[in-house]
């Protein structure tokens, strides 16, 4: 039986911008197909019912609390602990190329080989990589979309995603990703739990995972 | 469908071309399929004209008069060549005992569609509204008595109108609270669009029946739907920008026009999408907003005409956007404070074990 000790991995910071980006996603995601496709239309909407306006406003906000989670995201990439700095999980060292590849083959079923590390996986973090690039183009549509007449957000969003409808489709191909990543993300989450005694849920709680005790 | 049939106004002697289009436009008005064109067009055509009697009671003749304006003759030509008019206060030639006469003729052979514009006072035996001696309930329930339907042109006439507002001093009620045992069919509004009541009559010569209604007796294809669904302020409304008041920068740029006392979303109508006078217009479009006038009694529950509806709140306080704005502000704020707190702890932590702090 193998001795286990704990181990303080995610700091408060990292922890609170989990908390806020989860379920912002999720209030995004079912708000945002509301507004793409108002099924209640005419039906709900009343001289004392605004669903759509209020669909909209929760969208809004949660798309706020979304923006501000991965700027906290993005400073903890530079300023946060060892396990939360973008070079503890990118496959930029030889070190994450390898695990990278080894989680794979691990993740299929191909190998039982499996590199215990308290921080993100390769994998893991290289998927995160991108979700915050992909979160970065979605608060940058969003905000161009809800600025139509602000000149920042127009010359940021037009240089880089072209015309408000372009912004629009981006947008809603967008919130399917995150869809799709939510899902993938639990899924993973709870297989590892399953297979690993590191304590991998409680650790986005309380911060702490478990390490086999070095003998 | 295409506006500029809408636009173009119509010829002034009935073209086929034009009775096509006429027919068309109310054909879309009744929300029927374009294949039914010719079957309207062919009820309309009929040489067995429905004869129609007209009453006018507590009224304007502000419905007569919206049907009948010069910016579309085509519409008026339509409707007078569609039905045999036997009897109209404001149109006929005849004056006095000759008119009375010409009514009593028409009542005694019957099988006519009976339109009736304005209230009906019960007050004291009816006596406040009188035509040749004859009150206008007496007259009414006489004409209703071998009529195949009655249209109630306008809301005088379907629900009593501005003469039944508190305290009605003449005790002033719409046709349906007289005539129980004729279909009755309303066409409200202060004045109807005359598309309505064109629609109205040719869906009853095509179909030999009175169109669905909502339960306040208005046909479904015309008030069917809420003004404020279709109307192309909304926008402006969903982003919370409004007109505070007449006059001000939101008013002059087109914005909502809740605020300053708009009963669109109360009020149900085609308006935003028939338009009047053939030039586009409708009251929202020249920056008033909707008084409700096709709803039973507006003028007693829309009023203050120009005062917000009572008890709806507007989505987000400020509205949408600037609410929004407000909250995200704010969240950067608590963002900004959280990094700052951190980067603060970690220098704090550095400069206390002297060393690069690594956990």
């Amino acid at each position: 039986m193998a001795a286990y000790e704990k181990k303080y991995v995610w700091s408060v910071l990292l922890r609170l911008f989990h908390w806020t980006f989860a379920p912002s996603i999720f209030i995004l995601i079912v708000t945002g197909l509301y507004i793409h496709w108002p099924w209640t239309n005419t039906w709900l909407e009343g001289s004392h019912q605004f669903t759509m306006a209020v669909m909209r406003w929760i969208h809004f906000i949660a798309g706020m609390i979304f923006t501000c989670a991965v700027i906290a995201r993005l400073y903890l990439w530079f300023f946060g602990n060892k396990y939360e700095k973008i070079w503890d999980f990118l496959p930029i060292t030889a070190r994450n190329v390898k695990n990278l590849f080894s989680t794979i083959l691990y993740y299929a079923y191909l190998t039982d080989h499996h590199e215990e590390r308290l921080g993100h996986n390769a994998l893991a973090g290289t998927a995160y990589f991108f979700t915050i690039l992909l979160a970065i183009c979605q608060f940058i549509t969003g905000l161009y979309l809800l600025y139509p007449e602000n000149g920042f957000f127009v010359s940021l969003g037009s240089a880089l995603f072209g015309t408000q409808q372009e912004a629009r489709f981006i947008h809603y191909i967008l919130n399917w990703y995150f869809a799709w990543f939510a899902l993938v993300h639990i899924y993973i989450v709870i297989w590892n739990d399953i297979k690993h005694p590191e304590g991998l849920i409680s650790s986005i709680f309380d911060g702490f995972k478990f390490a086999k005790k070095e003998q | 469908m295409d506006r500029s049939l809408f636009m173009g106004g119509l010829p002034k002697t009935t073209s086929r071309r034009g009775f096509l289009r006429a027919c068309a436009i109310a054909t879309a008005a009744m929300g029927l399929p374009m294949e039914m064109v010719s079957k309207v067009a062919e009820a309309a055509e009929d040489p067995k004209r429905p004869r129609v009697v007209w009453l006018h009671f507590q009224e304007c003749t502000g419905c007569s008069e919206s049907l009948l304006r010069a910016s579309h003759p085509d519409l008026a030509n339509l409707i007078l060549d569609l039905i045999s008019l036997d009897y109209h206060e404001t149109l006929m030639a005849a004056a006095g005992k000759q008119a009375e006469e010409n009514l009593d003729k028409a009542v005694e052979e019957g099988n006519y569609l009976l339109v009736v514009e304005g209230g009906i006072p019960l007050k004291d035996g009816g006596i406040y509204c009188k035509i040749g001696g004859k009150t206008a309930v007496e007259i009414l329930k006489k004409a209703a008595e071998k009529a195949l339907a009655i249209i109630a042109i306008g809301t005088c006439a379907a629900y009593g109108g501005v003469q039944a507002a508190k305290p009605n001093p003449t005790g002033a009620v719409g046709v349906q609270d007289i005539i129980k045992d004729k279909p009755v069919i309303n066409v409200p509004g202060c004045p109807p669009n005359p598309h309505n009541f064109l629609s109205t009559v040719l869906y009853y010569l095509t179909f030999k029946k009175l169109p669905p209604t909502d339960k306040f007796g208005r046909p479904l294809f015309a008030y069917g739907r809420k003004v404020h669904d279709h109307c192309e302020r909304r926008p402006h409304f969903d982003e919370g920008r409004f007109a505070e008041q007449f006059g001000d920068v939101g008013h002059r740029l087109g914005f909502c026009l809740y605020k300053v006392g708009c009963k669109g979303p109360e009020t149900y109508s085609n308006c935003p999408v028939i338009r009047f006078n053939d030039v586009e217009v409708w009251p929202v479009s020249v920056g008033n907003g909707c008084y409700g006038c096709t709803e039973p009694n507006f003028w007693d529950t829309m009023t203050p005409f120009h005062k917000r509806l009572p008890n709806v709140k507007i989505p987000g306080g400020k509205g949408i956007q600037a609410s929004a704005t407000e909250i995200g502000k704010a969240a950067l704020g608590v963002t900004a404070a959280a990094l700052a707190i951190h980067a603060g702890v970690g220098i704090a932590k550095k400069l206390a074990t002297g060393s690069k702090s690594e956990e």
